[in-house]
């Protein structure tokens, strides 16, 4: 093709025909709104009932004390919040909310990553380790949890039965009457669910430059300078992503606790979850659960602040 | 064209909004006025509740459609903890019920303001319900008006025996914590494997121990603190805690227990691996040899008994009528509900619930057919239980997210010995006067 037929196409009859552009005066600009409503409609509407009613309501409830009929509500104003903020409790179960999150992080950031990264390096029967460690996270929690609970029973729970058959009684601990040992018990249950953050690092793994790991093997790097030098650095993205999730994740962890331990002993292992159930069991404390439920979900949006920042400058 | 059809659909989307608002400034469908009745030949009714167990009340309302034939009950039942929390939501919810049954201590307050009251729709066969328990759960709401009828009456705590082991072991049931102590010892040293005394480590169980072993030198503390103005952190609570705790360092009940939850403790016992089981009169049934049969458990006899009395006093239960009836305001089917509501309290009803034995009859004069019971142990049992029910020193009355929140943990903290009786009762004390948890005349 020569370089005039490139800029003009001519027709059999000889005349010229140019390119064909949608004139602007025949096209509605709000067409394409139009659809975008449309498609978007059952979305928001659904948006709306779901989560901006619930959302309104909890803030209007959370300035009453109210119970669950909602009737006869007595304005008490931002007494709630006051008495939340107040509670040794819920300061607690706050903390312990944070420090699950830093125990499952640190748990996925090593061992979640460790597992990962040799179930990636094509060890065989790698199919049933994928399994093994991703069941706990596919299966429901409160299953899960009740079975570890049952577990934890310090006379004839399966824990204290192992450690009895070599002989160890006297290091059985009272799962759930000792605080250390329920906070032990709580992180070994919270490792079981690092079935998640492992398939972030297989997945993410997979995408790294193989010729990378291939140089580095020819330069003589051994395996451990190759996950410890290269790959972890590499997979800075998935940390972050597997860091807020996991963080984010504890503030949705009520069945774990709730199942396991149930806040025992005397609360000591209560996150927020359980905290607001809690709060809710009595007579006019749907207000009092209201309020704690806006604080939590303002901290919970402000670690959302802070992972969109973080997004941002890594781009 | 295409504009004005973009703004209607904002415009109706908007519009949904703000209704969805003025129903939530409304309150909900199924507010207060007159419900238009029912007036066909035939009706058929819903009833919600969380008691009886599935198959009396199937046999129940057989035997009341059977009666009725123009009446059918069609029946969902509940969990229930569950219960507490579904029954109140599904009500402000408008959900169509006719009968409910309503946890007399529990729920009264929170469902009454969707309930007929009692006089509204009960015929003459009302003077037949033991006044007593009509009056304790008239006094559970707060206007002290009658919203539901009770089919019997409960009480706890109660020390179930195997009696088998007793028997094997010539033991006699135990009525001081001297004896207690005798027969645990003997318990152990015959089969470590069997734990002597076993009950629920959860938070909610402890004020049934606490207030158990507290009013057997206090009677009515439980009625002067949570029904009225005394203090958590009196003489009498402290004593309490401590008598509670003299258990586990006496050796009569192991620590381990506390970690028993949920139905572990009954499990223990109905397979013969504990020889003290320490629960309310709802595990009467435990007592009747068919029902042990029907439900795969293997011991041969089964008794129960007060608990022991341990530092002085007379033998305490805290007791209330439950199984409250009540017939939604929002009822279409307000006679035929009524009839059946009749049937359940009335003879015909409880012969067929009352074998169950978890309740004591609110039917006055009614009594157990003779073949409910079979064994000297399960019929004395059954007598001392009910009496004490009959004469309690307290209601049986709990402020639950208090429970549930503070109080359990306070207790549960004295018992593993992480801190004092005298810490425990003033932090409930101080809790109790926080303003977190409503009550008396906080409102």
């Amino acid at each position: 093709m020569t370089s005039d037929e490139t800029r003009t196409m001519v027709t059999r009859d000889g005349g010229r025909r140019s390119r064909r552009r949608p004139s602007r005066a025949g096209r509605s600009p709000m067409r394409g709104w139009g659809y975008a409503v449309g498609f978007l409609a059952p979305l928001v509407v659904f948006y709306a009932v779901y989560f901006l009613y619930s959302f309104g309501i909890l803030g209007v409830v959370s300035t009453q004390q109210v119970g669950l009929t909602f009737r006869n509500a007595v304005d008490v104003g931002l007494q709630n919040f006051v008495l939340v903020i107040q509670d040794p409790s819920f300061h607690r179960s706050l903390l312990n909310t944070v420090l699950f999150g830093v125990i499952s992080v640190l748990v996925s950031l090593t061992l979640g990553f460790t597992l990962a990264m040799m179930l990636a390096s094509g060890i065989r029967v790698r199919r049933l380790f994928y399994t093994v460690f991703l069941l706990p996270s596919l299966i429901p929690m409160s299953l899960f949890a009740t079975v570890f609970g049952r577990m934890l029973e310090t006379k004839d729970g399966a824990f204290n039965q192992f450690l009895r058959q070599f002989g160890l009684d006297a290091i059985a601990p009272d799962w759930l009457g000792d605080p250390t040992a329920a906070y032990v018990a709580v992180g070994i249950l919270l490792t079981y669910t690092i079935g998640l953050p492992i398939m972030y690092y297989t997945t993410d793994v997979a995408q790294v430059n193989a010729s990378i790991v291939e140089s580095a093997t020819l330069d003589g790097a051994s395996v451990w300078q190759i996950y410890r030098i290269m790959l972890f650095p590499l997979l800075r993205s998935t940390h972050i992503t597997v860091i807020l999730s996991v963080i984010l994740g504890s503030f949705r962890a009520f069945d774990i606790i709730y199942f396991s331990t149930g806040g025992q002993p005397g609360g000591r292992t209560d996150i927020v979850g359980t905290y607001i159930y809690k709060a809710t069991l009595g007579l006019d404390r749907v207000g009092y659960a209201a309020a704690a439920s806006i604080l939590v979900l303002v901290i919970a949006l402000a670690i959302s602040v802070i992972q969109i920042v973080v997004k941002r400058k890594e781009l | 064209m295409k504009n004005r059809t973009t703004l209607t659909a904002l415009t109706l989307t908007a519009a949904m909004g703000i209704a969805l608002v003025g129903c939530g400034d409304s309150g909900g469908v199924g507010g207060p006025g007159e419900v238009e009745q029912n007036s066909g030949d035939k009706a058929t009714i819903t009833y919600w509740t969380w008691f009886p167990p599935q198959a009396t009340l199937d046999a129940a309302i057989e035997a009341f459609e059977k009666e009725n034939p123009n009446i059918t009950v069609k029946l969902r039942t509940f969990e229930a903890a569950d219960y507490q929390k579904q029954l109140p939501l599904a009500l402000s919810g408008g959900e169509e019920i006719d009968v409910v049954g309503v946890q007399v201590s529990a729920m009264t307050d929170s469902v009454k303001d969707y309930l007929t009251p009692v006089d509204e729709w009960a015929g003459d066969w009302l003077g037949g319900v033991n006044e007593t328990m009509v009056e304790q759960t008239a006094g559970m709401a707060s206007d002290g008006e009658l919203y539901s009828v009770p089919m019997g009456s409960i009480g706890s705590p109660l020390m179930y025996y195997n009696a088998e082991i007793l028997d094997s072991l010539g033991l006699d049931v135990p009525t001081t914590g001297a004896e207690w102590k005798a027969a645990v010892d003997a318990i152990a040293a015959a089969d470590p494997g069997v734990t002597p005394v076993v009950f629920s480590g959860e938070p909610y169980w402890q004020e049934e121990m606490l207030f158990g072993i507290a009013e057997q030198k206090s009677p009515g503390l439980s009625d002067d603190i949570i029904g009225g103005e005394g203090a958590w952190d009196q003489q009498g609570v402290i004593d309490g805690l401590n008598a509670y705790k003299s258990l586990f360092d006496q050796g009569i009940v192991g620590a381990d227990v506390l970690s028993l939850l949920g139905s572990r403790p009954s499990e223990l016992f109905a397979a013969g691996d504990a020889a003290f089981y320490i629960d309310g009169s709802w595990q009467n049934s435990l007592l009747s040899e068919t029902f042990r049969a029907d439900n795969g458990i293997d011991l041969a006899d089964v008794g129960v008994a007060p608990l022991p009395v341990l530092d002085g006093g007379k033998p305490a239960v805290r007791a209330l009528a439950e199984g409250g009836l009540g017939i939604p305001s929002s009822s279409k089917n307000v006679e035929a509900a009524a009839k059946f509501v009749e049937f359940m309290l009335g003879a015909g009803g409880a012969d067929v619930w009352a074998k169950d034995l978890v309740l004591v009859p609110s039917l006055t004069g009614y009594e157990l057919p003779d073949t409910v019971l079979t064994s000297d142990a399960a019929r004395d049992g059954f007598a001392a239980a009910t009496e004490v029910i009959s004469a309690p020193t307290s209601q049986r009355d709990s402020q639950q997210d208090f429970l549930n929140q503070v109080e359990g943990n306070a207790i549960l903290d004295v018992l593993r010995g992480t801190a004092t009786a005298e810490d425990a009762a003033a932090r409930m004390q101080s809790e109790w006067e926080s303003g977190r948890y409503p009550h008396g005349t906080d409102k």
